[in-house]
């Protein structure tokens, strides 16, 4: 009679689920970077309340944050190619269709999601940076980007790791929805193996062991990084030497 | 040296500074003292524009600026005032070194060896080199404020503008700031200095200007304001401060 859990196969199956580890990572890397980009952008917009643009990014934010993952995924998958085909016969263009690969969408869907939540991220670090620091900043002659690259940013980037560490593991387990783009990432490979074995209890077993590995070690991460931007306790003085002091 | 010329600036519905003129040579140190809420901190703000009046401009240098907007010479214009806040506000994620540096760093383009030169010196002329890696959270308010006039002064400023320096210090620490500011006077820079201190102001200014209700109501030398005011508002003002000086009883 066949087990009913077969322990050997969760971790035989490990390698080959952890050969498209590499794709899970480049899709939740790069969805990541864009989504920051875009994020930065739209939490800069909404605390300068630029007239205009500030509706357009509260309208974006919220539909983002009130659609699933997964509607988004498919959305982009489906559309995308929809407007362009549609803009090519419009201008009498040839038209040839599956030219992009899915893990495009999958990145572009992916990003946009994030990056209404990193928004709302930023800002609350923005606020949280003591304006009395920007006046005088401005007081010293520096420009706004000046400024912001120097004072601000470092300053806002320690108020949000903690929430930027929390959403990337988010963004990590949101590939796991990247099939619906058609793309073989570390959970879609997992079920093309419990199709061939019918042990899908096992594949998934396997993928929440590795995910749950890769989150550890982000979070060590984070924990690492936030410890090294902490201001020290408590600094020793310094001596200085006479010819230092320009005595 | 600077001139102000009707400057102009509400909050709302209220006129804070009413058509202001001032004239300032070079190596005045100018007190300018007051009742709360009359715009003497406003009227710093307004000459770097940190807060942008409704009218005004200032002659700087032969040039004339136009304060009630921004454009290309606000930030020039910037770059010759120095300013030292009533809260200090020193980057907090840089060490004081670093805080005197950003300036010549990033505003006069200095090299990093260059600069750290500088801005030891200037540390060493507050006394706070040997905290200079140690950060704003470190301090105390009154060493932070020192840090403070050093940052602004490490950038040669042509005009320094101080924002009631000791307001927000304890008492014990309101002296070590002060004997900073009377040696920077003394170094013969110009300076606003808005402050509640009155004996510093009479002792460090040589002029002072009274301002109430968003009017110049006195300007002279402390001499001139402090012993014979002209204006009955000064000498109300003055008298409510003597007040607090007098002891209570005498045996």
């Amino acid at each position: 009679m066949a087990k009913l859990f077969d322990f050997e196969a969760v971790l035989s199956q490990l390698p080959e689920i952890l050969k498209y580890l590499p794709t899970t990572l480049i899709l939740a890397v790069s969805s990541m970077i864009i989504a920051l980009i875009i994020g930065m952008l739209l939490a800069l917009i909404k605390t300068k309340n630029i007239p205009l643009l500030k509706q357009i990014a509260g309208v974006y934010i919220s539909l983002i944050r009130g659609t699933p993952v997964i509607v988004q995924l498919y959305i982009a998958y489906f559309g995308i190619p929809m407007i362009t085909k549609y803009i090519y016969q419009q201008n009498g263009w040839n038209y040839q269709s599956s030219t992009t690969s899915g893990f495009v969408y999958a990145i572009i869907a992916l990003s946009i999601n994030e990056s209404a939540y990193i928004a709302e991220i930023f800002r609350g670090a923005l606020a949280s940076v003591n304006v009395g620091q920007i006046e005088a900043a401005s007081a010293i002659g520096m420009t706004y980007f000046q400024t912001f690259c120097r004072i601000i940013f470092p300053e806002m980037l320690s108020v949000a790791l903690p929430g930027l560490g929390n959403s990337f593991i988010g963004l990590i387990k949101g590939t796991s929805l990247a099939f619906v783009c058609a793309v073989v990432e570390m959970t879609a490979q997992g079920k093309i193996i419990g199709g061939r074995t019918y042990r899908y209890f096992e594949v998934y077993v396997s993928l929440a062991i590795i995910y749950w590995v890769i989150t550890f070690v982000i979070e060590q991460g984070i924990r690492l990084i936030e410890k090294k931007m902490q201001i020290p306790d408590q600094v020793a003085k310094v001596e200085i030497s006479e010819d230092e002091r320009g005595v | 040296m600077l001139e102000i010329k009707n400057l102009s600036k509400s909050f709302h519905e209220n006129k804070v500074l009413d058509h202001i003129n001032l004239k300032i040579e070079k190596g005045d140190v100018v007190g300018i003292i007051g009742p709360s809420g009359t715009g003497k901190s406003t009227l710093l703000r307004c000459i770097n524009q940190l807060e942008i009046p409704e009218e005004g401009e200032a002659v700087f240098g032969g040039k004339t600026v136009d304060l009630s907007k921004k454009h290309k010479d606000s930030l020039e214009f910037r770059k010759s005032t120095g300013m030292v806040f009533q809260r200090f506000y020193l980057f907090e994620k840089k060490t004081a070194l670093e805080n005197v540096m950003e300036g010549l760093m990033v505003v006069q383009k200095k090299s990093k060896a260059d600069a750290k030169a500088i801005a030891l010196k200037e540390l060493e002329r507050v006394g706070m080199a040997s905290w200079a890696n140690h950060y704003p959270k470190h301090l105390s308010g009154g060493q932070q404020q020192r840090v403070a006039i050093a940052r602004a002064l490490a950038l040669k400023p042509e005009l320094l503008l101080l924002d009631e320096p000791t307001s927000a210090l304890d008492p014990e620490l309101v002296g070590e700031v002060l004997e900073t500011i009377k040696n920077v006077a003394a170094e013969g820079h110009t300076m606003l200095l808005v402050s509640h201190e009155m004996n510093f102001v009479r002792h460090v200014a040589n002029k002072v200007i009274f301002l109430d209700g968003g009017h110049v109501v006195e300007y002279g030398t402390p001499k001139e304001v402090f012993t014979n005011p002209q204006n009955e508002r000064t000498k109300e003002f003055l008298r409510k401060m003597q007040l607090l000086n007098e002891p209570e009883y005498v045996i």
